[in-house]
């Protein structure tokens, strides 16, 4: 097991090694100008010339990648062109907002993808199978950016339930920032209003996300469960006398779950990676803005890191779910 | 059924419990976007934005009056009186007395001397402001405690004078002492430290900044103009227009920054809102290579500016958010000169036929991605169409489009220009300062990437330093005329800034450049 573990610790440094290579020369091979876009269309050339020189750009491309490799080795991700600050304060500080929200839209999705799917596959060919197969069909093709405001329509605007955006009421003060996670702050800090409204301010954006992964995983639910209710020690299950639920849950479910792990696996990589749209909608102060604001930008230090950081992120969620086969099948072994 | 009554009854109890508390009437929330703040370090702040905040938290030596008619007028700032000397070089400024900073330290010549010479030696990218005329540190002096000295390396006039001293940024003056207090061996300056927190005198203290999320000013008590009549001010970011909208009509914010056009023409009249609208001082603008053969005859780019269907444009694509603004000095500023252009197809098929391009000929107009660019491009293709210009329309990003057009390689622009400070100078040489097209031009702007050698490049440069300031408009004016006249340059409109408050609101004006816009004078309706 700690072979394995240790074998793709080092393959991961070489895919993001790979990651961070070709986000490299991509951001400088397109043909635009990044201090331009900074200083904007006013700015007196010299001065476009004077900041090249500060972020290597007049260097020849190959040693400018060897500066940043050379930098990278020591934990450096740079400087923001945007921010000023070092991408790595910058990820930290935009990290956890998208973090807390992912991690709450993927459990979420999981209660809702895995409740929806045993019921239709319990109940399959009947109305709760159509059901969640509409379901499905919705969360999968709904826009995030006309659910996102319809919800706020319907929940903010005309019932007045929940809040609009952000993480807390406009005029309430933050508590402490300790771990920059902000239902764990106001716990530590013992802010209990400020956990309260963190939790209020995190129902909408989270429902929203959790719409595309569970509908995916209320499909691979369902199949999954179909194929092992279908088997012959679930009908021993049946003949014992077991009651249902036990026979579904425990038998059955406890079964069919290895594939879901999976798609929950990429629901929560795809969520970390924060979700630009759904924190534009919110005012959620995530890392998907940040990105695609760098991105946008052609901040290419932010670019190159905060890409990199996200094929960190998919890396180690991947590990967690291939090491959670072997805790869910004993028969499953690492070697 | 009874299930679901109970369900319901259920649901609407918790929604009832989760309701949302209300907003402290002594506090203001401005909704507003964030996303182009880079931080608060006064030397460095050159967005809008960042502009803004600034405003609120620190002084200048001169300020202007606020509003619509904002920078007609120059009135004093810490700076009481001020005089010339006789060669126009030396100007004397003598300070307001028992002006407090944020720390209680008092505001003296020691500090608008430190504050001066801190953004000349840091000199980032918005220096190039103060610079162009106060290139040394050593030319800002401290005569007693509360007389200071500018010189300047050439004579400008006053106007000009007091819009670089009021530029609220490389010209706030910040608190020696505290600045000090910060320092470190790394960074002499407190650089990092001023990025998060202030060092001003202004109305407002810069309590707290949670990046892209909001910013907490508070009323300073013993501000010089007075204590301001809101206790708390809170910059909410909200990025997206259709959720500020949202938390206006909704209550939770008091003043709505980004809506869109037709989000205000939404609200217009409905009561228990007030919208503010103000011609900006930036406007979108056409322009056309003279290094392009058809271009390098003035009749085609003549013909160009009288093809244009202007109103089309304002109308149905800016959803008459802009107004009428056909020269590069806006609506409002001192010098501006009343010209306007309107479709004239007769007039502008003539000056194609004299030019001797009655057959017309095909142009690439490089535009960029993002509204309303993309619209008044297809529009301005089908308006040259009718004179038989053939344009390609190439959409890309502002970045890719820079680099093209700074190397004058394009044929035709459609972008925006902004005034960068409240004088006619920071107008007339980037569109008409350009001796030659060469790599040794003194000002490398929009006439030279346009390859215009504009014939009006000594007046620009005598405008600047003309003390009389009936001879500076009448100069700026002739400049204007000449240009446009014969110029590369079509400007389409001056975009409104829309800004809808709650009714509540009172006191709110919006000067044409926006982050002037002092929150000192407002207070909220009980």
């Amino acid at each position: 097991m700690l072979a394995y573990l240790a074998r793709r610790l080092v393959w991961m440094v070489f895919v993001l090694l790979g990651v961070m290579t070709m986000v490299f020369f991509i951001s400088r091979v397109i043909p635009a100008d990044p201090v331009a876009a900074l200083l904007g269309g006013q700015a007196p050339p010299e001065l476009v010339e004077k900041l090249k020189a500060k972020w290597d750009l007049d260097k020849p491309l190959f040693r400018q990648y060897v500066i940043y490799l050379a930098r990278l080795v020591r934990g450096d991700l740079g400087l923001s062109i945007a921010s000023g600050r070092p991408v790595m304060e910058d990820l930290a500080h935009y990290f956890p907002a998208t973090f807390e929200l992912a991690t709450a839209g993927t459990l979420l999705s999981l209660v809702f993808g895995v409740f929806l799917g045993v019921i239709a596959a319990v109940k399959r060919g009947r109305l709760w199978d159509h059901l969640s197969r509409v379901l499905a069909l919705f969360g999968v093709s709904m826009p995030v950016f006309w659910s996102g405001l319809l919800l706020l329509l319907l929940f903010y605007y005309w019932l007045g339930w929940l809040p609009g955006g952000g993480q807390l009421p406009f005029y309430m003060t933050r508590p402490s920032r300790i771990t920059g996670l902000i239902l764990i702050d106001s716990l530590v800090s013992g802010r209990f209003d400020a956990f309260v409204a963190a939790v209020k301010h995190m129902v909408l954006p989270a429902l929203v996300l959790s719409f595309f992964g569970t509908a995916a995983i209320s499909r691979i639910t369902r199949s999954s469960m179909l194929d092992v209710l279908g088997e012959e020690y679930v009908t021993t299950a049946r003949a014992k006398g077991l009651r249902e639920w036990a026979v579904i849950m425990k038998h059955a479910f406890k079964n069919a779950i290895l594939p879901v792990i999976t798609v929950v696996g990429v629901t929560y990589g795809r969520l970390l990676e924060g979700s630009v749209i759904t924190e534009t909608v919110f005012s959620w102060p995530g890392l998907g803005r940040y990105a695609t604001n760098a991105f946008l930008a052609l901040d290419f230090p932010a670019v190159v890191g905060s890409t990199m950081f996200i094929a960190l992120l998919y890396a180690v969620t991947n590990l967690l779910v291939d090491l959670s086969y072997a805790y869910l099948n004993p028969k499953i072994r690492y070697a | 059924m009874r299930k679901w009554l109970v369900f319901c009854a259920v649901f609407v109890g918790v929604g009832g419990f989760w309701g949302l508390a209300q907003v402290p009437k002594d506090v203001l929330i401005i909704g507003m976007s964030h996303e182009p703040i880079i931080d608060f370090e006064p030397a460095r702040v050159y967005e809008f934005e960042g502009g803004f905040v600034l405003e609120q938290v620190y002084d200048s030596l001169v300020n202007f009056v606020g509003g619509r008619e904002a920078f007609e007028r120059i009135v004093p700032g810490l700076a009481e009186s001020w005089e010339v000397s006789e060669d126009g070089l030396t100007w004397t400024f003598h300070l307001r007395r028992g002006v407090k900073f944020h720390s209680g330290n008092t505001v003296n010549a020691d500090a608008v001397v430190f504050s001066l010479r801190r953004s000349l030696t840091l000199s980032f990218p918005p220096i190039w402001i103060l610079k162009q005329f106060v290139p040394n540190p050593e030319m800002v002096q401290k005569v007693d405690d509360y007389t200071v000295t500018i010189t300047t390396n050439q004579r400008i006039g006053e106007m000009l004078m007091a819009a670089v001293l009021g530029y609220q940024g490389v010209c706030s003056i910040v608190d020696p002492a505290v600045v000090q207090a910060h320092a470190t061996a790394d960074d002499p300056w407190a650089t990092k430290w001023l990025a998060e927190h202030d060092a001003g005198s202004g109305p407002f203290v810069l309590k707290e900044w949670v990046r892209r999320d909001r910013i907490v000013l508070e009323a300073f008590p013993d501000y010089w103009r007075g204590k301001p009549a809101i206790r708390q001010v809170i910059i909410k970011d909200i990025p997206e227009p259709a959720s500020q909208k949202l938390a206006l009509e909704r209550g939770d914010i008091d003043i709505a920054w980004n809506l869109l056009p037709e989000m205000v023409a939404d609200l217009k009249g409905k009561p228990g809102f007030n919208v503010i609208e103000t011609p900006s001082w930036y406007f979108h603008y056409l322009a056309m290579n003279v290094g392009y053969e058809p271009f390098s005859n003035v009749k085609v780019r003549q013909a160009v500016r009288w093809a244009i269907d202007y109103d089309a444009i304002t109308q149905n694509i800016m959803a008459g958010a802009a107004v009428k603004c056909h020269t590069f000095v806006p609506i409002g500023m001192f010098g501006h000169l009343d010209l306007y252009y309107y479709q004239d197809l007769e007039k502008a098929r003539q000056l194609m036929k004299e030019a001797g391009y009655e057959q017309g000929f095909a142009v690439e107009l490089l535009t960029r991605t993002d509204p309303p660019y993309p619209d008044i491009a297809a529009q301005i293709k089908e308006d040259l169409k009718k004179i038989g210009i053939e344009v390609k329309v190439t959409v890309m990003t502002y970045s890719e489009l820079l680099k093209v057009y700074r190397a004058q390689q394009h044929q035709m622009v459609l972008v925006r220009w902004g005034a960068d400070y409240a004088d006619p100078s920071a107008q007339a040489a980037p569109f008409a300062h350009c001796e030659t097209t060469g790599p040794e031009a003194k000002v490398k702007q929009l006439a030279w990437r346009n390859m215009y050698i504009s014939g009006v490049t000594d007046w620009v440069e005598q405008a600047v330093g003309e003390p009389d300031a009936r001879k500076r408009e009448i100069l700026y004016k002739a400049i204007q005329a000449v240009v446009m006249e014969e110029g590369p340059y079509v400007i389409l409109h001056s975009p409104l800034i829309q800004v809808v408050t709650r009714d509540v609101v009172q006191g709110l004006e919006v000067p044409p450049l926006w982050y002037y816009t002092e929150l000192f004078g407002i207070s909220k309706a009980r």
